[in-house]
């Protein structure tokens, strides 16, 4: 087992606000990162950040050993490998279900479109929405729209997938169905980072629970130990307000 | 989102004017007086073409006003194109990150939105020739002015028709995109332009409606257009009513349809309707 995603000592700061603390966390390959933790705590600053969508100001995050923020790595290339989903599903919505899938591998990859277009319709089926490969975001439901976007960041073949609180946009009754495709991701080994506040999924399929507060990683065990007994106050503090 | 506004506003009429004034008679009230405008309209116009137009001159001057048209229809065309094509630069340039870049974009929309077309018409037809002497043809000058002023002043608003759209995008559709590992102006095409296309898009074509009734003012550097025409009608017959319902006909027969083809493009930027 090799480390696919390091941060190392990372800091981050909004203006004066010092947001990400120090930071250290290494995911490796196929495991499922759960972070958790209060709001403002800084879990989706730190996905954003593996991402570069923010940039940090102090240590260090890699992938595959390359660091982030190296001059000569390029940027581009480098979120190819790093699939992302967000809270708010985020689909461009000019195209239908099987283009937002297929544009980055045509625009970016420059792969041909009968091969884009039958990878897409692969991945569609494969989270269910084989029969709304032609149908545009705006006549989807949520929980559509969101397997959508998982399929749209698996398209690239990254070799990790972080998940931004993916199920917190969407009603009760849809959040089974996403959930399920993550499950389904992590059996099929997909390296994963996912922030989330559906307990019952970080314990039944995280490999590793990270507790962050106050823009610091504050507790990691696996997650029976974690929810059975946390060692440090905050987790036994943040477990006791979850019930 | 609109069923909420309209949802609210109805509400805020009923509670305000209750008594007198319900939805029916409100309803009522407005058909009746739209009712008796148009009628009003329509008589007049009909008592204007009864008494007013000739139509033994409307035989003799259609054929100057129908060059006249295809002059402004022209003009249009090229100064509309160029203006929409620069416009969407500008727009991009307001919103780039490069200070120089952001800078020169809002002082160019300030010059051009804070000064008169006729003043820059003017600048360009009478300013610029002299700057440098001999460079530029005495005669035939007149439709370089219209394109060159039309095109820098319509592009400064449909700049700002643009900036409006790209910022109503939202951040997350970049940073989907750049996630997806496209790059800036790869994900600015793809993604961000056609969706602040079709949110500038009426802005834009009210604009480029503009643009044609600015024409007018290209009268004053003697171009053959539609008021020229009125104008020289006008002296030598001293009959104001028959130029004047081919100038309005001329006109609408190019804005019309312009805002008919407006219409079009908002309906086919639907991208599957509201039909959920
Ligand atoms: N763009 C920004 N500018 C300034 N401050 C920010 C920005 N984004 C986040 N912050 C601040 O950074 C801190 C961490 O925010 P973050 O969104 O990472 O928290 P979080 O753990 O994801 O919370 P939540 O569970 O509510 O999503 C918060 O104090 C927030 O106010
Ligand atoms: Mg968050």
């Amino acid at each position: 087992m090799s480390h696919l995603l390091e941060f190392d000592e990372v800091d981050k700061y909004f203006g004066d606000t010092h947001v990400l603390k120090q930071v250290s966390l290494d995911v490796d390959e196929t495991e499922v990162c759960v972070v958790i933790g209060p709001s403002g705590s800084g879990k989706s600053t730190l996905l954003r950040c593996a991402n570069r969508l923010e940039e940090i100001q102090g240590g260090e995050i890699r992938l595959d050993g390359v660091p982030l923020s190296d001059p000569d790595a390029d940027i581009n290339r480098l979120r190819q490998q790093i699939g992302m989903v967000f809270q708010s599903f985020n689909l461009f919505p000019h195209k239908t279900a099987l283009e937002n899938v297929t544009l980055a591998p045509l625009k970016v990859r420059g792969i041909d479109e009968d091969m884009a277009n039958a990878r897409g319709e692969e991945l569609l089926e494969q989270v269910g929405l084989g029969a709304q490969m032609n149908s545009y975001p705006n006549q989807l439901s949520g929980g559509q729209q969101q397997r959508v976007a998982i399929a749209r960041a698996l398209a690239m073949d990254p070799k990790v997938m972080l998940f931004d609180e993916v199920t917190s946009a969407l009603d009760p009754e849809l959040v089974g169905e996403v959930l399920e495709v993550m499950r389904t991701l992590a059996d099929d080994g997909m390296t994963m980072m996912v922030v989330t506040h559906e307990m019952g999924f970080a314990r039944e399929v995280g490999d590793r629970i990270v507790l962050m507060a106050d823009g610091s990683v504050v507790e990691t065990g696996a997650p029976e130990q974690f929810f059975e007994n946390p060692e440090t106050e905050r987790g036994k503090k943040f477990l006791s307000k979850l019930l | 989102m609109a069923d909420s506004y309209s949802g609210a506003s109805t509400e805020a009429d009923t509670t305000g004017a209750e008594g007198f004034l319900d939805d029916e008679t409100l309803k009522i009230l407005g058909a009746s007086i739209s009712s008796f405008f148009a009628l009003g309209v329509v008589l007049l116009v009909l008592y204007i073409l009864a008494t007013q137009v000739s139509f033994t001159l409307l035989q003799t001057i259609i054929p100057r006003f129908l060059e006249a048209l295809a002059l402004v229809l022209g003009i249009v065309v090229v100064s509309s194109v160029l203006s929409v094509t620069s416009g969407i630069f500008v727009g991009l340039a307001r919103v780039s990150n490069t200070a120089i870049t952001k800078g020169i974009s809002a002082a160019y929309v300030q010059f051009f939105r804070g000064t008169p077309l006729l003043f820059q018409i003017f600048v360009v037809y009478f300013g610029i020739p002299v700057l440098w002497p001999g460079t530029f043809p005495i005669q035939g000058w007149e439709l370089p002015t219209a394109i060159i002023a039309l095109t820098l002043n319509h592009a400064a608003y449909v700049g700002e028709a643009v900036r409006g759209g790209i910022g109503a995008v939202p951040d997350g559709q970049m940073e989907a995109a750049r996630s997806l590992g496209m790059g800036y102006v790869q994900s600015m095409r793809e993604v961000v332009i056609p969706q602040a296309w079709r949110n500038a898009l009426a802005a834009v074509g009210n604009d480029q409606i503009i643009l044609v009734k600015d024409t007018s003012l290209l009268t004053v550097i003697a171009i053959p257009e539609l008021m020229q025409q009125f104008r020289l009608v006008n002296s030598a017959t001293f009959d104001p009513w028959t130029p004047l319902v081919l100038v309005a006909i001329a006109y609408l027969s190019i804005t019309i349809p312009m805002g008919r083809l407006v219409e079009y493009l908002e309906h086919r930027a639907d991208w599957g309707g509201d039909s959920r």
